[in-house]
């Protein structure tokens, strides 16, 4: 693939990527799960793909500016902290777990939305320098299974009806 | 078909690594069963104030958002903020020690102690 065409593709998947995520503001998963920023991690979608269809590299390439445009439409500073350590966190386990053939999309999915869980509570208890945030791991990791199975269907679904297409 | 883009057996494992992980962190932050006596509040993880849970008081924070917090019939909230998400108000009512209500945006931390609660604080 050419270098334009990488970079015009990244491209396409970062403003994808942001849209979902602006776009999962307004599925109100909050009130069906209590919990304090509770989301679905559509955006993760999109990592998915890339890393399925393109390489860690490129999954990268789309996460670090999707995190930062993301921060600049809203969210902020600490909202950037967040989105990268959790992203980053996600993206190394699943780089990892691609690589283990017992697990498909469904199974990567669902480790890269519990560790996106997990570095989120992590940056929280060194933000609020209180371990007491750790209290909500559990409920968070076990929102990841039914998070990252959604997503996982989804990544499933797009793979499959990209796999006769060429990028 | 096994593509690796339908679920298949040993996606059951990594449901199951999570699961283990999600006891083995409620097991470490088991929550104490004991009703609070003091509330401790926190600014950016200094303690700003600490009074006793039965006080009836409302407190008002000021810093990039304002937050009212609510001591009352022995049970503490975060009342009203105008904070992004308002993840603090929709927390509730807590009195339980150990247990604690956070508003990331404001840098805020309203936390129940019990008398045996043994305060520890990392960074």
């Amino acid at each position: 693939m050419s270098k334009a065409k990488q970079i015009a593709l990244c491209a396409v998947m970062v403003a994808l990527a942001l849209v979902l995520s602006y776009t999962e503001r307004f599925i109100p998963l909050q009130m069906l799960v209590p919990l304090p920023g509770v989301k679905l991690g559509l955006a993760n979608i999109v990592t998915l793909v890339a890393l399925y269809r393109l390489s860690p590299k490129h999954a990268f390439l789309i996460l670090v500016p999707r995190c930062i445009l993301g921060a600049a439409f809203g969210g902020g500073l600490t909202g950037l902290l967040f989105s990268l350590v959790g992203g980053l966190l996600a993206l190394g386990v699943m780089t990892i777990a691609k690589g283990i053939k017992f697990f498909s999309v469904y199974g990567v999915s669902i480790l890269g939305a519990a560790a996106h869980n997990l570095g989120q509570i992590l940056t929280s208890m060194v933000l609020m320098q209180s371990v007491y945030v750790g209290a909500y791991l559990p409920y968070f990791l076990a929102v990841a299974i039914f998070t990252g199975f959604a997503t996982g269907a989804a990544c499933g679904g797009i793979l499959r009806v990209l796999q006769g297409v060429k990028l | 078909m096994r593509d690796g883009l339908r679920f298949q057996k040993g996606d059951i494992l990594a449901i199951g690594l999570v699961l283990v992980l999600a006891v083995f962190a409620f097991c470490l932050f088991l929550p104490e069963n004991e009703k609070g006596t003091r509330v401790e509040i926190y600014r950016d993880g200094v303690l700003a104030e600490s009074l006793p849970l039965w006080e009836e008081r409302e407190i008002t924070l000021e810093g990039d958002y304002t937050s009212v917090i609510t001591l009352r019939d022995g049970r503490v909230a975060v009342t009203s903020s105008d904070c992004p998400g308002e993840d603090c108000v929709a927390s509730g009512w807590i009195d339980r020690a150990g247990r604690s209500i956070v508003c990331l945006p404001n840098g805020v931390e309203v936390r129940v102690v019990g008398d045996s609660d043994v305060d520890f604080v990392v960074g």
